[in-house]
């Protein structure tokens, strides 16, 4: 007979110990997915407020007046390139997300009523992620190339997919996809335009330019604006650095402690599941020792009873973990709401880690029944089986 | 078939030692139906295991097929209890998830052990319960199904470790009947009882007492 058919009889036979082994996979599984499907959230969360809060820091050029700046009336703008340099620079490492912004008053614009605003335009480049630190997903705005986001005031009575057209420097009208519309409360960008960088530079004939850098995720909790300063003055001694903290860095403080949690209480958890998956199995192989015996008696190889042992850790890893996905999102879901108030909107499954809990879970079962799987190996057939 | 040399096991219990086999040599011959009998831990079941590659000796050979079991590697004697040796134990140690056909399909490695089930299943009575549990059966039908799986798949050696111990008088006689029928068609038999009506099927008697052999004069030729 196949010995995994002989696993699947023996499992469903023991269903009862079988189904005690399979509880434990599932409960570390949904709890360390719950506390990773909450942190994610939380992180998340902290992101857009901190990009929406306009932390973690900006890189302005020297001497830029922040009043004149915010009022949109008169900018410095430096080249670009810089955000590459920041980027590949091993030397500054106090931030992860860098996104170079041209952000410029447009005194007069028509809206489809022939009514004249002034609004703000802002031109996102993509986002460069610093080389020398691990890698996240971006952060910035993702504006595509002929496609603009519309501030909630500008976009009063404009559908997405209609054209939006705008006059540039060059005295001709441009067109471009309204991709999208803000929510209101986006502060200046409930006023505001937002284009793919190289789209707004070629309107406005300042091709190459921009006028601050977003630096996002700070890495340097501690002093970081002293760091993130003095390591951007070493490679451009004509920019400034200015923090503007507030919520963000209490939800980016929230957002630490509860990765540290995590650290704690993930590893916590399965370590105990695997100890007391261990032991089960253990009993498992006592109360199989006169099967294990004849197996061995019938010239089964201490592969083959290796192998039977491993493979049923396998199936209830995988089963329970694939089980513990689902049940921790949803635990993450409805339990999560009540707890964190703020990224209740952000949790959702991290359909990302499903692949990493299908290979995880039954590694780590298959890890934790090797011992007993050993002892089966050597069981001593002949004085289990002469046993009256 | 099988030459047995100077065989010596000695079992440690804590700090007392137990000599189970002293010096022991036999030569089983193809055909023989050879019984073991003495009394409790007189050594025959270890002698039975040490034939059956299960118990390492301490010193001595087994000679098979020309060479040393024991000088083999694990795997040699893996396929040596897997395609030469069937079992046969008191305790029949069936598979309890497992049907009376699956159990007997533990032993099959070729696709004709398979085909030959159900006329095992009916020359021993038992094709009406083939699909049931062991929980389901008599000892007498566990002891038959047990017997099927230890010659399915043509072992040239059955070894029989008190193969009648848990059954009645009539169980008893069919499960020797079969065993003979076995070594009628050439099988060689090893058969370790207290019974004494045991020994009536064999050619050749062995005493076994303090690990040591003795053969009755009288048994010889049988």
């Amino acid at each position: 007979m196949n010995p995994l058919r002989l696993v699947i009889k023996e499992l469903i036979y023991r269903r009862i110990s079988s189904l005690v082994i399979l509880f434990t996979v599932i409960v570390a599984s949904s709890v360390s997915i719950a506390i990773y499907t909450l942190s994610k959230a939380s992180e998340n969360e902290t992101r857009k407020i901190m990009r929406e809060q306009g932390l973690n820091l900006y890189i302005f050029p020297k001497g830029t007046n922040l009043i004149d700046f915010y009022s949109v009336n008169n900018t410095q703008t430096f080249p670009e390139a810089y955000v590459e340099v920041l980027a590949e620079s091993k030397t500054f490492d106090a931030v992860r997300h860098l996104t170079g912004i041209l952000q410029v008053k447009m005194p007069e614009w028509k809206d489809g009523n022939g009514s004249v605003h002034q609004i703000i335009l802002f031109g996102y480049k993509d986002e460069a992620i610093q080389r020398y630190l691990s890698r996240q997903e971006t952060m910035g705005f993702d504006v595509k190339k002929g496609t603009v986001q519309l501030g909630a005031l500008v976009a009063k009575n404009v559908k997405p997919g209609a054209p939006f057209i705008i006059e540039g420097s060059d005295g001709k009208s441009h067109s471009f996809i309204v991709a999208k519309r803000l929510e209101e409360g986006k502060g200046m960008r409930d006023q505001g335009v937002s284009f793919h960088l190289e789209d707004l530079q070629i309107l406005l004939g300042m091709e190459g330019k921009i006028n601050k850098i977003e630096a996002l995720g700070c890495i340097c909790h501690d002093g970081r604006i002293k760091n993130a300063r003095s390591q951007v003055q070493d490679i451009f001694s004509d920019l400034e650095v200015t923090e503007i903290s507030s919520i963000a860095e209490a939800r980016e403080n929230q957002r630490l402690m509860m990765n540290k949690y995590g650290v704690f209480i993930i590893p916590f958890v399965i370590i105990s599941a695997l100890l007391i998956t261990g032991l089960l199995f253990h009993q498992n192989v006592r109360a199989r020792n006169h099967e294990i015996g004849l197996l061995i008696a019938m010239g089964r190889s201490s592969y083959t009873i290796l192998f039977m042992i491993l493979f049923k850790a396998f199936i209830l890893g995988l089963v329970g973990g694939m089980i513990g996905f689902f049940t921790g999102s949803l635990i993450a879901e409805y339990v999560g709401k009540e707890i964190f108030r703020f990224t209740a909107f952000s949790i959702k499954p991290v359909w990302s880690i499903f692949y990493y809990t299908v290979f995880i879970f039954p590694l780590l079962w298959m890890i934790s029944s090797w011992i007993p799987a050993l002892l089966a190996t050597r069981i001593d057939a002949a004085r289990i089986l002469s046993e009256e | 078939m099988i030459d047995i040399k100077h065989i010596s096991k000695t079992f440690k219990r804590g700090s007392e030692e137990y000599k189970a086999l002293v010096d022991v040599s036999l030569k089983i011959n193809k055909g023989d139906y050879i019984s073991v009998s003495g009394s409790s831990g007189s050594g025959k079941s270890t002698l039975l295991n040490v034939i059956g590659g299960l118990i390492r000796p301490d010193s001595g050979e087994v000679i098979f097929k020309g060479e040393n079991l024991y000088d083999q590697s694990g795997r040699f004697l893996d396929f040596y209890r897997k395609r030469d040796v069937g079992f046969i134990f008191q305790q029949f140690h069936l598979m309890p998830y497992l049907t009376v056909v699956e159990n007997i399909g533990l032993s099959c490695y070729q696709k004709s052990h398979a085909d030959a089930i159900n006329d095992y299943l009916e020359k021993c009575s038992l094709v009406n319960i083939k699909d049931k549990y062991p929980s389901d059966l008599s000892v007498g039908e566990k002891q038959r199904t047990a017997f099927i799986r230890a010659i399915i798949s043509n072992p040239v050696l059955l070894l029989a470790d008190e193969p009648t111990g848990n059954l009645d008088p009539q169980n008893s006689e069919i499960v020797m009947t079969l065993i003979e029928e076995f070594h009628k068609k050439g099988g060689t038999v090893v058969l370790v009882s207290h019974d004494p009506v045991a020994t009536k099927y064999s050619n050749l008697n062995i005493e076994i007492g303090h690990g040591s052999i003795h053969i009755p004069a009288q048994t010889f030729g049988k």
